[in-house]
């Protein structure tokens, strides 16, 4: 069991999120960055959609009342018991340890993920927390929480290579997506618009969704709504003052906004880690090239997965004066 | 007349135009029952709204293309022939449960009486539920009882109330800040999460409201409550 000393900012349980309920207006909700969460699960040796913790820019003190091995993902400083460690590194902890997870220095939201997981009500099938609904709760200073029993050898002393973590330090982010579906709300200008400006991240922005702020897009004569339809996760909303919003975890299933794009899902990580005042820029892309992409993404997360259980061996290769990070297959004895 | 669109690279939307018609949303229903029931490896869920399907599907598993191409067999689904499940809704009119009744009646030149008989008349439509859990966007409300929503909206409006905003009406499946005009509540709840399904409405169904007394209110409500 672990308690929670102090709680800075909002500090939540997520897993992958929740489908199948959406007709009945019910959110996905889940982690904001869906890469992060995961590999933090990957080096304590979870499945992808074992629970975690998820804080926003500034994390918890936490207090280990049994052993446990954890990781923290995300550019930020930790201390156990005082002692500076590293995030992306899995860590053993004794009972009677105190972690300290300071603030993001870049991106929006890190995780904490522990060996085994965090146990939860699994509420419609997951224990991703959404308020509004009386699912789940944010997390607060003397929360209890129990981790899963597992197994604990060998699961500690993991690391993420710094080549194969996530970057979010980007100046500019340019975000694809696919346009439409409701093109026909807007102009071509409104829709060259969207295209071609930047959009700043304003700090009207959480887990339901992130405004932005940049030059107004036209729309057609048809206007902003339109006869209220569903949302994915990821539609860019553009409401009659041609400001565009993308909705994101949390946002509500159904909308009457006419959304001219879709953010590709390999994107949504980078989205959620835009803090505000980060600029964002769109490109268009096809949906075949938004499955090609996620495919890529997918296979290099089999591979991290693979090397961090020891299956695969990682080198550190130099092209053109990029460092790169190739996988090879360790051979059995 | 209908189209297929890309709805970013997890969702195609099946639209049927840009309508609010019941025959339209009929045909939804029916088309998303009728893929969900036959339920392809790659379907993640069906969302139907007014006029559309949204199809959510695994990207990992199938191509737009295919996507495009399977739905198409399901077009044809008819709705049903008898008129889908009747839910009464037992509402306390008026007093603290409905605060903005006598607004309501003055605003249309009738009796409190008179807006009570108006709103439980009809078979109301659950086009669609979304906004939040539970939620259901009924269709049927009488024009006589039409009335803006407020100025000002409440910070808190509470679970079941049952309220009338322009032309539409419906009820707040949870306590929530809200801008319609309260004319009653319901105790029985809209959404509950340790149910299944977790809602009380379903997109299709009708919805009859049923006037009752504040004694009766508790005698529900408490039982809703012990049945937790």
């Amino acid at each position: 069991m672990i308690e929670l000393l102090q709680v800075p900012s909002l500090l939540t349980v997520q897993d992958l999120g929740r489908t199948g309920y959406r007709k009945l207006g019910v959110p996905v909700s889940g982690v904001m960055d869906e890469v992060s969460a995961r590999l933090a699960n990957y080096i304590v040796g979870n499945p992808d959609n074992a629970p975690v913790l998820e804080f926003l820019l500034a994390g918890p003190t936490i207090r280990f009342n049994a052993s446990a091995v954890f990781v923290i993902a995300g550019d930020v400083g930790v201390k156990l018991n005082g002692v500076p460690i590293e995030p992306w590194r899995s860590y053993w902890a004794k009972r009677g340890d105190v972690l300290e997870v300071g603030t993001l220095r870049s991106g929006l939201y890190g995780y904490i993920a522990f060996a085994g997981g965090i146990k939860c009500e699994r509420l419609l099938g997951s224990c991703a927390t959404y308020t509004r609904a009386g699912l789940g709760r944010p997390l607060k200073a003397g929360d209890r929480l129990t981790l899963g029993y597992v197994l604990l050898t060998g699961k500690e002393g993991r690391v993420l290579p710094r080549e194969l973590r996530p970057d979010y330090l980007a100046k500019e982010k340019v975000i694809r997506v696919i346009l439409g579906p409701n093109l026909d709300h807007f102009t071509e200008h409104g829709i060259e618009t969207f295209l071609s400006e930047t959009y700043t991240v304003t700090p009207e922005s959480d887990r339901m969704g992130y405004r932005l702020d940049g030059p107004a897009i036209e729309h057609s004569e048809k206007g902003a709504d339109i006869v209220t339809d569903a949302v994915p996760i990821g539609s860019i909303q553009v409401p009659a003052n041609g400001k565009p919003i993308i909705m994101m975890a949390d946002a509500q299933t159904t909308g009457g906004y006419a959304k001219i794009g879709v953010v590709a899902r390999v994107e949504v990580p980078l989205v959620a880690q835009s803090r505000p005042g980060e600029r964002l820029r769109f490109k268009a892309v096809s949906v075949e090239e938004a499955h090609e992409l996620l495919r890529r993404r997918e296979k290099m997360m089999t591979a991290i997965k693979a090397f961090l259980n020891g299956e695969l061996r990682a080198y550190r290769i130099k092209t053109g004066g990029e460092e790169l990070i190739a996988f090879a297959e360790v051979e059995k004895e | 007349m209908v189209e297929f669109k890309p709805a970013g690279d997890s969702a195609l939307v099946i639209s049927f135009g840009e309508v609010i018609d019941e025959n339209v949303n009929r045909k939804v229903h029916a088309v998303a029952r009728a893929i969900e029931e036959a339920s392809p490896q790659w379907l993640i869920e069906v969302v139907p709204t007014y006029s559309t399907v949204y199809v959510y599907y695994d990207p990992f598993m199938v191509s737009y293309t295919e996507v495009a191409e399977a739905v198409k067999h399901f077009l044809s689904a008819e709705p049903d022939e008898e008129k889908s499940r009747i839910v009464e809704i037992p509402t306390v009119y008026g007093g603290e449960f409905g605060p903005d009744i006598e607004f309501v009646a003055q605003y249309n030149g009738l009796s409190v009486d008179d807006v009570i008989d108006i709103h439980s008349k009809p078979l109301y439509r659950v086009y669609m539920l979304g906004f939040t859990p539970g939620f259901a966007y009924l269709g049927g409300m009488d024009e006589k009882i039409a009335t803006p929503r407020l100025e000002k909206p409440r910070l808190k409006v509470p679970a079941g109330s049952v309220g009338i905003a322009g032309k539409q009406t419906g009820i707040y499946p949870l306590e929530s800040p809200g801008g319609w005009r309260l004319i009653g509540r319901t105790p029985l709840k809209l959404f509950d999460p340790r149910k299944d399904p977790p809602t009380l409405l379903q997109p299709g169904d009708y919805v009859k409201f049923v006037p009752i007394s504040e004694e009766e209110f508790w005698e529900l409500y408490r039982g809703g409550q012990d049945n937790d």
